[in-house]
């Protein structure tokens, strides 16, 4: 009996398509860089705007501008996923190189493939993370915002060092013509059905209709073709939600005719009905609600202003303000409202929204809107505002 | 190479931050976790989402006609990626029933019609492509 001879593990060499090579790697990963960057810079944003200390006040205006970074975040976020799998495809056949002889390059090859490892695994954990956290799936046990964020770093970090080690052939790939051959892989020769021309157009192709697939979730021209959106823009009062009254657990709280709302500062308590609170001086803003997951939508929210509630217990201007909502477990049941935020005028507790009283989803009976900050800031249910000293 | 020196040190500076921040402020099932997330994720691609691709590239390469082939590569990239991206509102496990302005598109039904666009621009653009062939 002869023996059985297995096939030879694939190699480098096994992979002969001219379309995977440093050209086109190259250039999807200069869009990669981008977009990856753009949700860096966007995601620190959104992580400072959670804050509750702020030594640099987060700006109140414009009153968009945390729908436009947040919106962007998610958007470039869902843009790289198509670049990723590009750009992994063209250097597939890198997986399988056979180590090189002698101890230092072996070394030096194994530190650059250890940072690779650490790029693709982080690349590919924040964009799964974050594309299953705009649904609302939470299919892990670690904490979101926290990893998302600490991952961002170790991104960027593995990022910065594939560029640095890469730095010649990056330069010397995009200043050469995109069918040049000079940092081609030796058995990358075959011409297939697709030039590099072709490859790199289907991918902007591809990359153009991830983004509008989605888009729509913010931008709402774009909600009629956002087939992927997870929120049509459609909801109570017109408005979506993230998280529900049911969900919260304040469906009887929140109802009840012994609903008050307490003003606290130091030893003085107001305390009101929501009656009383519609009895006051009531204005209407147009803010947008821009949640972190993504989605954002303008609102028409008429209420009290909140800084003429705090004039009730005397709270000096600049003052911080400790918002508790009737929902009993989560971490958004508290908000801590920064002084500006709190002095602006725009900042309303809203009683109602698009000329009806809120829906209970929406924070009945009385929650808190102001201009620029993420929508899990945006207290619902509001049962106590207390002044911090 | 001083400048990709000073650039690779900062990467190492960034990243180990990152680190830091990953490892001190959970504990560990929740490390745990975040560790089977990173590792699933390049598992997938190297080892199914990979492979898969170089089989169905052989297999099409026998069965679609010559003419319309780089279309029909085109046409994979929009829709593979697409459906990659989509695999979580596809799969609608974030639906909540005290939500309905949560995941509330019929999601099948947008991917079907997608994937009917692309098929019907793979099949003019191999068109387009034979005529120009018999021409010449």
């Amino acid at each position: 009996m002869s023996p059985v001879k297995l096939p030879a593990p694939p190699s480098d060499a096994s992979f002969s398509s001219r379309l995977r090579s440093a050209a086109v790697a190259a250039r999807v990963g200069m869009a990669l860089g981008i977009c990856f960057g753009i949700a860096f810079l966007t995601g620190l944003i959104s992580h400072y705007a959670q804050n509750v200390s702020q030594p640099i006040p987060f700006p109140t205006s414009p009153s968009w501008g945390y729908r436009v970074t947040q919106g962007l975040h998610v958007t470039t976020g869902t843009a790289c996923v198509p670049l990723l799998l590009v750009k992994l495809w063209t250097v597939y056949p890198k997986l399988f190189q056979r180590p090189p002889k002698g101890a230092r390059k072996l070394l030096l090859e194994g530190l650059e493939r250890a940072s690779i490892g650490v790029l693709v695994a982080s690349a590919i954990f924040q964009l799964a993370s974050g594309l299953a956290n705009v649904t609302e799936w939470y299919p892990w046990d670690f904490s979101f915002r926290p990893t998302h964020y600490a991952m961002a770093w170790i991104v960027i970090g593995s990022l910065v060092v594939h560029i640095a080690v890469k730095l010649p052939i990056i330069r010397g790939a995009l200043t050469s013509d995109v069918d040049d051959t000079t940092y081609d892989r030796p058995s990358a020769t075959k011409r297939g059905d697709l030039s590099r021309r072709g490859l790199l157009r289907a991918t902007w192709v591809a990359t153009g209709v991830a983004v509008l697939a989605t888009a729509g979730n913010t931008v709402p021209f774009l909600r009629k073709i956002s087939i992927f959106a997870p929120h049509s823009g459609e909801g109570p009062q017109d408005l979506p939600v993230t998280k529900s009254a049911v969900a919260a657990g304040v469906t009887s709280t929140a109802l009840s005719a012994a609903y008050r709302l307490e003003i606290v500062h130091g030893d003085t308590t107001v305390t009101m009905s929501r009656e009383q609170l519609l009895g006051m001086e009531q204005q209407t803003e147009t803010l947008p609600i821009a949640c972190v997951e993504g989605w954002s939508a303008n609102g028409e929210w008429t209420g009290v202003r909140l800084r003429a509630l705090l004039d009730l217990v005397d709270a000096p201007a600049g003052s911080d303000v400790f918002v508790t909502s009737l929902q009993e477990k989560g971490a958004f049941r508290h908000s801590t409202l920064q002084g500006n935020f709190v002095d602006d005028d725009r900042t309303t507790l809203a009683l109602m929204l698009n000329g009806e009283p809120l829906a209970i989803d929406h924070g009945y009976p009385a929650r808190i809107i102001a201009p620029d900050r993420p929508g899990v800031l945006q207290t619902k249910w509001v049962t106590k505002l207390e002044v911090l000293s | 190479m001083r400048t990709r020196l000073l650039i690779g040190g900062v990467g190492l500076v960034v990243g180990g931050f990152g680190a830091y921040l990953l490892l001190s402020r959970q504990d560990h099932d929740q490390l745990f976790s975040a560790a089977v997330w990173l590792a699933s994720g390049v598992v997938l691609h190297d080892f199914v989402l990979a492979p898969l691709l170089l089989l169905l590239l052989a297999l099409g390469g026998r069965a679609v006609p010559a003419a319309f082939r780089a279309p029909a590569v085109v046409g994979l990239v929009v829709l593979g990626t697409a459906t990659v991206l989509a695999i979580p509102v596809l799969t609608g496990m974030g639906v909540r029933s005290d939500n309905p302005s949560l995941l509330n598109r019929n999601y099948t039904v947008g991917w079907l019609v997608l994937a009917g666009l692309v098929v019907l621009a793979v099949a003019v653009g191999g068109l387009v492509r034979r005529r120009k062939q018999l021409r010449t």
